[in-house]
């Protein structure tokens, strides 16, 4: 993967600092800047690929990912998201980003998603051959029912239990045993990895 | 009356001049007579007197003879005359005697209407001499004190105050008599007493001076403070409840915010340590970049662990304590926390405070409270607005005065609520509570300070409150 850049984006400069040594330690080349605008004023960025943080100052994360499709950039995008700022993510991935990663997460999960945006990167943007894992998690959300979509697009608009409910006309008992089957069939841990799997699967 | 006391008065001295007959055969003896003028004299004055003398003469008549010799004559004539002269006198040691006696009976009354005034007044009284000494101790003194009138009068008034304001209060008055520096006479003052049984309570007391026959007396009139000030400290208490769930209901409306901020550092930490196990997982394990990474892991815990302080401080229940408090400092801090979130949604912060601020006096957190109130008001307000631009700026206004102010750069207050601004429940925001500026009106006043808006519609509001200074010379007097 050499030569392949992660371009790291945020505004705290914390972050910054820890992202560039934890990608380096995983022999990643990386280069950081502090804002959205640094970047895209940073001359014809180097193939690879972006990790950015959503809420920056000036020109936030999904600003920067519509600038970027406005300029045509082929850059895959792996976005940060605080802890519970799930409609933020969705916007992002409906935007574009590939991945996103809620604050804090495991260098695992950073290494997957990172791995994954810098694969596509390298593939050419006509012969993306279908991507197994989104056929694997396509086929995962093909076996819900329809009060579980519901229920599950619902919770991807970031909808609380009681205010699906009362959308749906059904007890918030309800909405809790539909989104517990949810869990149960995706195989997703948390909310957030439940939104990602959806989002990932192409899910709408 | 007076006449019927000098006919009788005649009548006995006529009774002794006839057993003495066979002694005295002087005819022309009036002396005999003379008690019973002075007797109507100094009974009812000059008519009385004349009463005796004439009936004298009319008794000493017919013994003299017809006609009466010369020297019978001569001696009644002098008669008359003392007869006439004691007689003025008698009158006018009457009119003086009667005019004492109605002074007398008037100072009297006007005694006894104090004593009753003194009586039903709940404040009780103290009268000193100019060396401390208790001349007078009113009932209600006793019932205060413990201490009867009969023990108290004649020792010094130390006697009623705890011992460490003894020796003080001998200095206060060796001052004023020496000086003519006031410290409490004529103003009043919240002092501690120390009854009988060694137990203390605050008292209001107020000292009047008085001088007589070239004395001066100091009276002081002192009232139990122990209900009033229990009163002030559960309306206090409540109050501080009320600030504290206003405290919590602001950093509720901020906890998605601060739970960001706090992540922040954490994550960051997360990252070098994740980092350094896999430095550690290499063959051979990369040391040397393991020291600075580890390093800067700790850096941001503390990171973290600072804005938990803050937030624990802030939120704590305690600290109603005033103290004097660096105002930069308080202003900074305040502004750290007020800030959280916002610079993501691209609010600009500048601080505008001259150098050499005197301290305040306050409670800090409350202080901090106000700022964050407006400070989170100006960023609200700012919500999407094009320019948004949020100062904190304060000025020393002389007069001991500080002008702290909050300014930004949205629409200004809404007409609506402008009126109203400073009362509880008034919002205009879907989820607020409407008590961030009420409850900074109650910390302003509580600090003897004002609160109030100068806004611009379409330029921005800014909010002023004031404090009182203090400088380091009084911060000096205090010790
Ligand atoms: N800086 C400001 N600019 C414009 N309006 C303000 C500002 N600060 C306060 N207000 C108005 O005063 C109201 C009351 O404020 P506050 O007592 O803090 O309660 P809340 O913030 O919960 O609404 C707000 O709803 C708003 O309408
Ligand atoms: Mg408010």
């Amino acid at each position: 993967m050499t030569e392949r850049i992660v371009h790291v984006i945020d505004d705290d400069e914390g972050m910054r600092a820890s992202l560039q040594f934890l990608l380096e330690t995983a022999d990643c080349t990386v280069t950081t800047y502090a804002s959205a605008a640094d970047f895209l004023a940073a001359a014809d960025p180097a193939p690879g690929c972006i990790i950015t943080d959503v809420r920056m100052p000036g020109m936030n994360g999904l600003e920067l990912i519509q600038a970027l499709n406005a300029r045509g950039s082929g850059l895959p995008v792996v976005v940060i998201t605080g802890h519970g700022d799930i409609p933020m993510a969705v916007e992002a991935m409906k935007a574009g980003a590939t991945e996103f990663l809620e604050k804090p997460f495991d260098d695992e999960r950073l290494m997957r998603a990172v791995r994954g945006a810098l694969d596509r990167s390298t593939a050419e943007k006509s012969d993306l051959a279908p991507d197994p894992e989104r056929v694997r998690l396509a086929a995962l959300l093909q076996g819900l029912s329809p009060r579980e979509v519901d229920v599950l697009r619902g919770l991807i608009a970031g909808g609380s239990n009681k205010s699906i409910a009362l959308d749906l006309g059904i007890s918030p008992r309800t909405v809790e045993i539909y989104r517990a089957n949810l869990m149960l069939k995706t195989g997703a841990a948390s909310l957030a990895e439940l939104v990602r799997i959806s989002m990932v699967a192409g899910f709408s | 009356m007076g006449y019927a006391i000098a006919l009788a008065a005649t009548a006995a001295c006529f009774a002794v001049r006839l057993a003495l007959r066979p002694v005295m055969h002087d005819g022309t003896n009036y002396l005999i007579y003379f008690p019973a003028v002075m007797a109507g004299a100094s009974a009812a004055g000059f008519g009385p007197a004349m009463l005796a003398c004439v009936l004298a003469i009319g008794l000493n008549l017919p013994e003299a003879g017809w006609p009466p010799d010369p020297s019978h004559i001569l001696i009644g004539a002098i008669f008359t005359v003392l007869s006439v002269a004691s007689g003025l006198i008698g009158q006018g040691l009457l009119r003086t005697m009667r005019d004492r006696s109605a002074a007398l009976i008037a100072l009297e009354t006007q005694e006894a209407h104090l004593q009753s005034i003194l009586a039903t007044i709940p404040d009780a009284m103290v009268v000193i001499d100019e060396s401390g000494l208790m001349q007078s101790f009113s009932a209600t003194a006793e019932t205060l004190f413990g201490w009867t009138a009969a023990e108290a009068v004649g020792k010094n008034v130390s006697l009623l105050m705890p011992a460490s304001y003894a020796h003080a209060h001998d200095g206060y008055l060796h001052r004023y008599l020496s000086t003519g520096e006031r410290r409490i006479i004529g103003i009043g003052r919240v002092v501690v007493g120390e009854r009988k049984d060694g137990s203390t309570f605050p008292m209001e007391l107020s000292v009047g001076e008085v001088h007589t026959a070239g004395k001066r007396f100091f009276t002081g009139f002192i009232r139990d403070l122990s209900d009033r000030q229990e009163t002030e400290r559960r309306l206090q208490d409540l109050q501080a409840e009320f600030i504290h769930v206003a405290r919590l209901t602001a950093l509720g409306e901020m906890a998605s915010a601060l739970a960001h901020e706090l992540n922040q550092p954490l994550s960051a930490a997360a990252n070098f340590i994740n980092g350094s196990s896999r430095l550690l997982a290499e063959t051979p394990p990369k040391l040397d970049r393991l020291k600075p990474a580890l390093e800067q892991a700790n850096d941001q815990l503390l990171r973290a662990g600072q804005i938990i302080r803050r937030l624990r401080d802030f939120v704590s229940k305690g600290e109603t304590e005033r103290r004097p408090e660096n105002l930069r400092q308080l202003l900074e801090e305040a502004g750290a926390l007020a800030m959280v979130g916002a610079k993501d949604i691209g609010v600009r912060l500048s601080y505008d405070l001259p150098p050499g601020l005197d301290q305040v006096l306050v409670d800090k957190v409350q202080i901090q409270q106000v700022v964050l109130n407006l400070m989170r008001n100006g960023i609200d307000a700012m919500d999407g607005c094009p320019k948004r631009e949020l100062k904190v700026s304060a000025r020393a206004m002389g007069d001991q005065t500080i002008d702290i102010a909050v300014s930004d750069t949205g629409p200004g207050v809404s007409p609506t609520v402008v009126d109203q601004l400073f009362q509880p429940f008034v919002t205009t925001k879907a989820t607020g509570m409407g008590v961030g500026l009420s409850i900074s009106r109650t910390i302003a006043e509580a600090h003897g300070g004002r609160i109030w808006v100068d806004s611009t519609p379409g330029q921005g509001a800014t909010f002023h409150f004031t404090l009182r200074s203090v400088g380091d010379a009084e911060l000096a007097d205090l010790d």
